[in-house]
């Protein structure tokens, strides 16, 4: 087996073992998906759609972002931060695989793990409690998924660019904080972005948070199809593109310039 | 007491000379915790102009409740935070809190003194502006009371979350770390807090009055304060008992504190 596909495994596997960790984060976002579908509801008021957006597309939307939580993990993320300050980076670098394919790797074992036992099983529940809107067609599905997996792609690429500022500075937590929350606010998160005012949704989903939660949520009640989905895919192939090449880029700096502590 | 009160002011001071060694990531910590939790209302705010009202409250009316309500978690957050379980935790795992009872001080001094987040000051500051905000937009009958009851609220709300603090730390002694499952009543309840809390359904509302007694401190007052008439039909006087919930849960909370002190089992390592 390929180191990479090895290291995948490995984080897959560690990722199921914190079975206590997972159930408490699963019950914690099912809990605020409870609380938004509420205020959803409530402020929806017996209005059928607003915006192209019904009060079931809004309810399947708190639960989509609920459950997305854990399998993108977005916006905290300070992991390989973590081992530059700890020297353990010294001995990642010497693996007998790239720095930042080694750490893709395990992002990517972590995002299955919690896919398969956080993500899904929140999302089952939730339905059990809500009427929910699901794709119609397999094709819809089928673009789903893969949006999907882009957007972790885009998470990963722009949390391991965020985590890199550690190679400059010796505290790059704040700056991380900082990034990591306005990340928050474009992703549309918080609400459905289709209830914002149109300049301002349409700004959000063309940076990387909005191409990385909104699109695939979009693309799953069905708020885009044909061309705008495509568009869509679009815009996520562009941040992989361009993120993967500035964190290649940044890395290469980076290291000529890492000063490892301790180890 | 005195000597107490000095301690725990020169353990802040440490605190606060630290944390103000990096500059600039204090100031951009200021920053985003304002910002960030600041888009959320503003977000909020857009999309409840698109719907006027929510459970017939309109958005000043949500925003001197929400703006409480943050400004309260804020303060908490700064002063409590040696009792934040996500810090808390790592103490226990690693042993280090055997340092402290080891200390010829008091253990809870301690504690409280061990961390004093400043960077907080941008989410109370944050809260302040909603408040005031949703001042400007409504027409408030004030009276003596009122104007007396609004900080008492905070003081409460304060003493509140604190409480759900001490009691999550609390919690890692035996599970030796950090329960996410407690954000529902803390980060949680100050989200669900708010909003109108009549908007929940039963269950939800439930939760946060007979388990966790949120309620009593965001939802009854407000409808006093702000004289909305009240769906549920809780008996008036119900509106005046934040501050007795809150000394209530205070009480339970250090006893539960002082409890888990006493059956504290170190980690060994």
């Amino acid at each position: 087996m390929s180191p990479f596909l090895a290291t995948i495994r490995t984080s897959f596997r560690r990722q199921l073992t914190y079975r206590a960790a997972n159930i408490s984060g699963l019950l914690t976002n099912l809990m605020f998906a409870f609380f938004r579908a509420s205020v959803l509801i409530a402020l929806f008021n017996e209005r059928e759609a607003v915006n192209g957006l019904t009060v079931q597309g809004a309810v399947t939307y708190a639960g989509l972002t609920q459950t997305l939580i854990g399998y993108l993990s977005f916006f905290h993320w300070f992991d390989m931060m973590q081992t530059v300050y700890d020297g353990q980076i010294g001995a990642d670098l010497l693996r007998p695989l790239n720095f930042f394919t080694y750490w893709l790797g395990i992002d990517i074992g972590r995002a299955f793990g919690a896919l398969l036992i956080r993500s899904l099983p929140l999302f089952l529940v939730f339905a059990l409690f809500y009427n929910i809107t699901l794709p119609g067609s397999f094709l819809q599905w089928l673009a789903f998924i893969l949006s999907i997996f882009f957007a972790l792609l885009i998470s990963f690429s722009w949390r391991f660019m965020v985590n890199l500022a550690a190679f400059w500075t010796p505290n790059a937590l704040g700056i991380g904080r900082f990034v990591f929350g306005m990340s928050w606010t474009f992703s549309g998160f918080f609400l459905p972005l289709a209830l914002f005012p149109r300049w301002l949704a349409q700004f959000a989903r063309l940076t990387p948070f909005g191409a990385g939660v909104y699109i695939p949520i979009e693309i799953f009640l069905g708020l885009i199809t044909g061309k705008e989905l495509l568009q869509g895919i679009l815009i996520q192939v562009f941040w992989i593109i361009l993120l993967l090449l500035l964190d290649q880029w940044i890395l290469s700096r980076g290291v000529r310039k890492l000063v490892i502590q301790g180890g | 007491m005195i000597h107490a009160l000095r301690l725990l002011a020169r353990m802040y001071r440490v605190q606060i000379r630290s944390q103000l060694q990096y500059p600039l990531s204090f100031i951009m910590d200021l920053l985003s915790s304002a910002l960030i939790l600041g888009f959320f209302f503003v977000a909020f705010a857009l999309t409840l102009t698109r719907f006027e009202s929510i459970g017939g409250w309109t958005l000043g009316e949500v925003a001197f409740i929400w703006g409480i309500t943050e400004f309260s978690f804020g303060t908490m957050d700064m002063v409590f935070s040696g009792f934040d379980y996500d810090s808390f935790g790592p103490i226990i795992r690693k042993g280090q809190f055997d340092q402290l009872l080891l200390r010829p001080a008091n253990i809870t001094l301690q504690v409280l003194g061990s961390r004093f987040v400043i960077r907080r000051l941008g989410r109370m500051a944050e809260g302040l502006l909603i408040f005031l905000f949703g001042l400007s937009r409504i027409q408030l009958d004030w009276s003596l009371l009122k104007i007396l009851y609004v900080p008492l609220l905070s003081i409460s709300q304060i003493l509140f979350f604190g409480s759900l603090f001490i009691i999550g730390a609390t919690t890692t002694f035996w599970t030796m770390e950090r329960l996410e499952i407690l954000n529902i009543f803390t980060y949680g309840g100050a989200e669900v807090m708010s909003y109108p809390m009549h908007i929940f359904p039963r269950p939800i509302r439930m939760i946060f009055t007979y388990l966790v007694p949120s309620i009593f401190l965001s939802y009854f007052p407000a409808v006093y304060l702000l004289g909305k008439p009240d769906p549920l039909n809780a008996p008036a006087f119900i509106s005046f008992l934040a501050p007795v919930i809150a000394m209530l849960m205070l009480w339970l909370a250090l006893r539960f504190w002082r409890f888990g002190i006493r059956n504290y089992q170190s980690s060994g390592s």
